[in-house]
């Protein structure tokens, strides 16, 4: 196994990592290797939704990605402080409607719907955004909750 | 916006909250199983050399056992590995622990293993291709026969006007939490300490006792947050398996499980087939007969319980006065059959619901005013002879009919709209113990039990704090506490989290109320109060702040102590009724109806939920918020059991659809919009009169869905789940 420099910001931090082995899932980068265990590993098959990030704003499976794809590139994760100002909305939304039970799928679906708000913006059609959140599974909430959050932000509540 | 701030909201938010896979101690190995390669056989070699001389790793095979865990009595019916026998495929042979993942794997693929192959016992057909008769002692594929009865059976049958029996098949469901299995285990000093992802931190602690041979005063459980359950983080799994290793290694061992092995390992709901048979006479149920075949993998004979509580629920709740009912589990080269969110109800309900629409309509009678006549009413008995308490099903289901109507009157063709009812009860369980301390400034809950999402511990019980003492919110803390210092409780499982502990609340505030009373010089129970910042106690004429009436010791304890301890009321059935096994009687009668208005493909068969409905009874509503989204979360579960979801093993017991990409819970997309409505004024046994509510919102989805199916395209549909081929077939198009 090869390892690679990797040289990423994260959630506004520069951070530089010598020998990151090639391959690593950008998942184990950033759980293991920086200590960001609140992006969370479910199927490690693309599945679920559970490990997404944000890579340059648009959401990304973190357990499909190699850490070297991501390289010079800036990463956001559910750790991100208040001043990433739309996952501060999208996380008051969530907690103003309830949209989390067991939480485990929280931070993805956090990501994922942050991203999908920064490529397509609040006005975009409700179903296309619903839509983009497929990928996302929730087995407590019956999504219910999750989508009365969506709304709440494109009506630009909280 | 119903939903209330979830207390856990926060931290879930930031992405700090410590969920089983997250744990990282330094030093710590990763874990893995070496898998038996077959689902029978005789183990012929199992030859650990290579695995165990690779640089870093520690390996536990059969063989370690005596020499680690010494003398001490272990339950050798439940082995650790697979003892010679191998009796289904994945079953452990031994563990292994690497300094990372990608060396417990080259540990594993190291070890070599023999097997001689046996015969595959893979399904109920194989077993019985005939229905079997009572006379099955001895078979040892039989784990348990239940069967119960009442009245002329056979005379009814004869005398009928007509006889209507059918043949209903239920598919494997899997749990499906999102976060897999996941501990860490480290031996420190002479205790044996395990952080873990689980419903049950003391049954835990009571199972690696007994499997390992080790007292339990010797093991400490400690929960993490829990990333979903849903029954199937109900008992201990990886947990003496990490014990072991970090014991052999004398380093922590964090043992996980990758999501395809979550699928192949985890013990959840099998395979059934139930033959339901009704004899109606003038429009009226005269008798039924009910056999069913459960699946329940290498389940220990004499330890299910499934079988006889499953049972019950193909017997209600609809009234029949004479009755013959008789239940297999079935053992088969599966893992053994573990609980899922209302273990097996909503298989029941879906037979019992589809069986009496068909009868209805084979009969020309109304389906929905056929079963709304023959619903238990309070106050009669149920078919096992034990009293029928406030029940709020009838209630629920006019509530459904009125709902339904609005929607046919609406519906386009080719839409169809169908009412399914479901019953469950209140489990109790053993424990239900909690610790109340009042201090100064706060009340605190100590407790044993971690939230698994439900919301009924850092939610449920925080309320009925709240209402039993009077205090706002802000003051009432909630105290997770290990084994080894918090009170006992049994789990948070069968919807009795808020039943067990919230009533030991009760009985804990009362004794500590009263005790205040008494420092007050007064009779009966102080009331409490904050001001100024402070927490007063006011009883007769008399009012002090609690620093006032606490001892020294208490003061320098923390606070006035109180224990309070939940009874299970007490319950019977009529046992002259069971002629073989064990039934069990219900706590409570927690009642649903469910209206779902369904569209199908004319083409594929693919069934759409376009909208649905939720009526409970769930007795008192503690907090509205939670319920609301217990009912959303529970349909949704149901959903998929009604759909899409269904664990297909092969002929050789091989689990072919071990990943999310092919076993299909319901994405966003798929879910209609839900509404949810509760019928208050039947109270239940737990707090105020509240009810469970964890499992009863999913028991009547499939049942739902079958009936508006069929009411959508006339497709009669004996299988779950209804994937598109099965109502495709029903419709012959296929």
């Amino acid at each position: 196994m090869t390892a690679v420099p990797l040289r990423l910001t994260v959630n506004g931090q520069r951070r530089e990592i010598a020998d990151v082995p090639d391959p690593e899932r950008l998942l184990d980068t950033l759980r293991w290797r920086l200590q960001l265990k609140g992006t969370k590993e479910g199927c490690r098959s693309g599945d679920c939704g559970a490990c997404t990030v944000l890579v340059d704003g648009r959401s990304c499976l973190s357990c499909l990605t190699l850490a070297r794809e991501v390289d010079g590139a800036s990463v956001t994760t559910i750790e991100a402080g208040p001043e990433e100002a739309l996952v501060a909305r999208v996380r008051a939304a969530f907690e103003a409607a309830g949209a989390l039970q067991c939480g485990y799928c929280t931070p993805g679906f956090v990501m994922a719907v942050a991203g999908l708000f920064h490529e397509r913006g609040t006005a975009a059609p409700r179903a296309e955004l619903l839509e983009g959140l497929g990928g996302n599974l929730c087995r407590c909430t019956g999504y219910a909750a999750i989508v009365r959050a969506v709304d709440l932000l494109r009506t630009g509540g909280p | 916006m119903t939903a209330a701030v979830r207390p856990d909201a926060g931290i879930k938010l930031a992405g700090t909250a410590v969920f089983g896979t997250d744990l990282d101690v330094p030093g710590m190995l990763w874990a893995a199983f070496v898998p038996a390669p077959i689902a029978h056989g005789r183990l012929r070699t199992l030859d650990l050399r290579a695995a165990r001389a690779l640089p870093g790793v520690t390996v536990v095979g059969p063989e370690d056992l005596a020499k680690l865990l010494g003398t001490g009595e272990r339950d050798l019916e439940r082995p650790l590995f697979a003892d010679g026998e191998i009796v289904y495929r994945n079953q452990p042979l031994a563990v292994v622990a690497a300094p990372s993942a990608v060396e417990a794997r080259a540990a594993v693929a190291a070890v070599k293993v023999e097997v001689d192959p046996l015969p595959i016992i893979s399904d109920l057909e194989t077993v019985f291709p005939e229905w079997p008769g009572s006379d099955v002692d001895g078979n040892p594929q039989v784990a348990a026969h239940v069967r119960a009865r009442h009245g002329k059976v056979e005379a009814e049958f004869r005398g009928a006007d007509r006889v209507i029996s059918e043949t209903y098949r239920t598919a494997s469901v899997h749990q499906v939490p999102l976060e897999p299995h996941a501990c860490v285990a480290e031996i420190r000093g002479d205790v044996w300490y395990v952080r873990t992802s689980t419903q049950s931190p003391f049954g835990v602690r009571e199972d690696a006792a007994s499997l390992l041979g080790v007292p339990e005063s010797a093991i400490v459980v400690d929960g993490t947050w829990v990333g979903g359950g849903f029954g199937g983080k109900g008992s201990s799994f990886l947990e003496p398996y990490a014990l072991l290793l970090a014991r052999a290694s004398g380093r922590p061992v964090r043992f996980a499980l990758g999501y395809r092995e979550e699928f192949r390992l985890g013990r959840t709901t099998l395979p059934a087939v139930v033959r339901m048979e009704t004899a109606v006479k003038d429009g009226r149920i005269r008798a039924r007969r009910v056999r069913l075949l459960l699946d329940v993998g290498t389940s220990l004979p004499g330890r299910d319980f499934a079988t006889g509580y499953s049972i019950g629920f193909l017997l209600g709740p609809y009234r029949t006065e004479t009755f013959e009912v008789e239940g297999y589990a079935v053992r088969t080269h599966k893992p053994p059959f573990g609980p899922h969110r209302a273990p097996f109800a909503p298989q029941c309900a879906f037979v019992v619901e589809s069986h009496l629409d068909h009868v209805a309509r084979e009969m020309n009678l109304d389906p929905e005013e056929f079963r709304a006549s023959h619903l238990w009413k309070e106050g009669e008995a149920t078919l096992l002879g034990q009293t029928v308490g406030p029940f709020g099903i009838s209630a629920a289901f006019e509530r459904a009919r009125a709902t339904a109507r609005t929607w046919r009157a609406e519906a386009p063709p080719g839409h169809g709209v169908g009412i399914g009812c479901g019953f469950w009860s209140t489990s109790t369980g053993a424990g239900g113990e909690v610790r109340l301390r009042l201090d100064p400034q706060r009340l605190t809950v100590v407790e044993g039990e971690r939230e698994i999402g439900s919301g009924s511990v850092i939610a449920g019980l925080a309320a009925v704090a709240v209402r039993v003492t009077g205090l706002p919110r802000d003051r009432v803390t909630i105290e997770y506490g290990s084994t080894a210092v918090a009170p006992f409780d049994s789990g948070v499982y069968g919807s009795r989290t808020l039943g067990a502990l919230g009533r030991a609340i009760e009985e804990a505030a009362v004794r500590l109320r009263r005790t205040l009373a008494e420092r007050l010089g007064a009779r009966g129970q102080a009331e409490l109060s904050v001001e100024r910042g402070e927490i007063y106690a006011e009883a007769g004429e008399r009012r002090a702040a609690i620093t006032l009436l606490l001892t020294p010791e208490e003061q320098a304890a923390g606070g006035l102590v109180a224990e309070g301890r939940h009874t299970a009321p007490p319950r019977s059935i009529d046992e002259d009724r069971v002629l073989a096994g064990s039934f069990y009687p219900y706590t409570d009668f927690t009642g649903a109806a469910h209206v779902a208005e369904v569209s199908v493909d004319p083409e594929t068969g693919a069934v759409r939920v376009e909208r649905y409905a939720a009526f409970h009874d769930a007795g008192t509503v503690v907090d509205p918020g939670a319920a609301q989204a217990q009912v959303e979360g529970g349909v949704a579960m149901g959903l998929g059991a009604a759909l899409t979801e269904e664990a297909i093993w092969s002929e050789d017991g091989r689990l072919t659809n071990a990943g999310l990409l092919d076993y299909r819970i319901p994405t966003l997309g798929e879910i209609p919009p839900i509404t949810v409505e509760f019928l208050e004024g039947f109270p239940g046994a737990g707090p105020f009169g509240a009810k469970g509510l964890g499992e009863p919102p999913i028991v009547p989805v499939p049942a739902t869905v079958a009936i508006a199916t069929r009411a959508a395209c006339g497709a009669h549909v004996t299988e779950l789940p209804l994937s598109a081929e099965r109502v495709a077939r029903a419709l012959k198009l296929l």
